[in-house]
């Protein structure tokens, strides 16, 4: 019941973002993505994206792609 | 059954001292290939000049354009042809399909930030490119004296770790094991292209 709140480390209930706002993804979005990579430039994972399936596969091409035209690194090591 | 026209939109980037004429050059021949595939452009603009997250040719800086254009399957085709083909000036490319409506959506969206842009001339330093982040700034900059007293909310995370050993090694311990990973792949991959 009320077990959720009891939990040492309160976790907010994440809704996935694209689902409930209208954001478009896109690859030129590159404040919008690099808000889904970690310090070290890699796919934040969808237990920490608190993404759907359907949105997080989408966000990892999207990714890909803005990776590939070099709007976001591949790695912290370039 | 008949081929009908998509809708396309090429991102490419030139390297940052092109010459002008060989620009157009490029450019003439990708309006050729889209207008003989009875197709026209929508858009053609200069998007960007941006610091390249990392070297491509040696460059550091690049110039983005942007393509939208409505053409049969053919012209996409051969527009990547061309951009091929003037490989020492172009340094990256791609084309995707899209649709009417996101190309419609689009041209409003645009429409709308050239509308609010001249009324805030101050949030574009801060977040340009983002109209939704713009809005954001503004209540965040009288904010700063309330965060500035309130070390706590950032200072209890140590104690509540230091009563609980149990709690935090498993969340470190996987992070370590997964840096360790990543830096091994990478410097494998980094003796293998060199
Ligand atoms: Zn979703």
């Amino acid at each position: 019941m009320d077990s959720r709140r009891d939990r040492r480390f309160f976790s907010k209930k994440k809704v996935c973002r694209f689902c409930t706002e209208s954001i478009e993804m896109d690859y030129k979005n590159v404040d919008l993505l690099s808000r889904f990579i970690t310090d070290r430039k890699k796919i934040v994972p969808r237990r920490n994206s608190g993404l759907c399936a359907y949105h997080q596969r989408q966000l990892s091409t999207t990714i890909k792609r803005s990776r590939f035209m070099a709007l976001l690194p591949y790695t912290v090591l370039h | 059954m008949a081929i009908t026209p998509n809708y396309y939109e090429t991102l490419y980037i030139t390297r940052p001292d092109i010459q002008e004429e060989d620009l157009a050059k490029i450019q003439q021949k990708l309006q050729d290939s889209i207008s003989s595939n009875e197709g026209e452009i929508i858009k053609a603009d200069k998007w960007a000049e941006r610091n390249l997250a990392y070297e491509i040719q040696d460059h550091k800086k690049g110039t983005y354009y942007i393509l939208v254009f409505k053409a049969l399957p053919n012209a996409s085709k051969e527009v990547e042809k061309h951009l091929q083909f003037y490989r020492t000036d172009i340094l990256r490319f791609i084309t995707l399909k899209t649709t009417e409506e996101a190309v419609n959506k689009n041209k409003a969206s645009e429409e709308k930030k050239e509308k609010t842009e001249p009324t805030t001339p101050t949030p574009p330093p801060a977040a340009p490119p983002t109209t939704t982040a713009a809005p954001t700034p503004p209540p965040a900059a009288p904010e700063p004296p309330t965060a500035a007293p309130e070390p706590p909310p950032a200072a209890p995370e140590p104690p509540t770790a230091a009563p609980e050993p149990a709690a935090t090694p498993p969340t470190e311990a996987p992070a370590s094991t997964e840096e360790a990973k990543t830096e091994n792949t990478d410097t494998q991959e980094e003796g293998g292209t060199n």
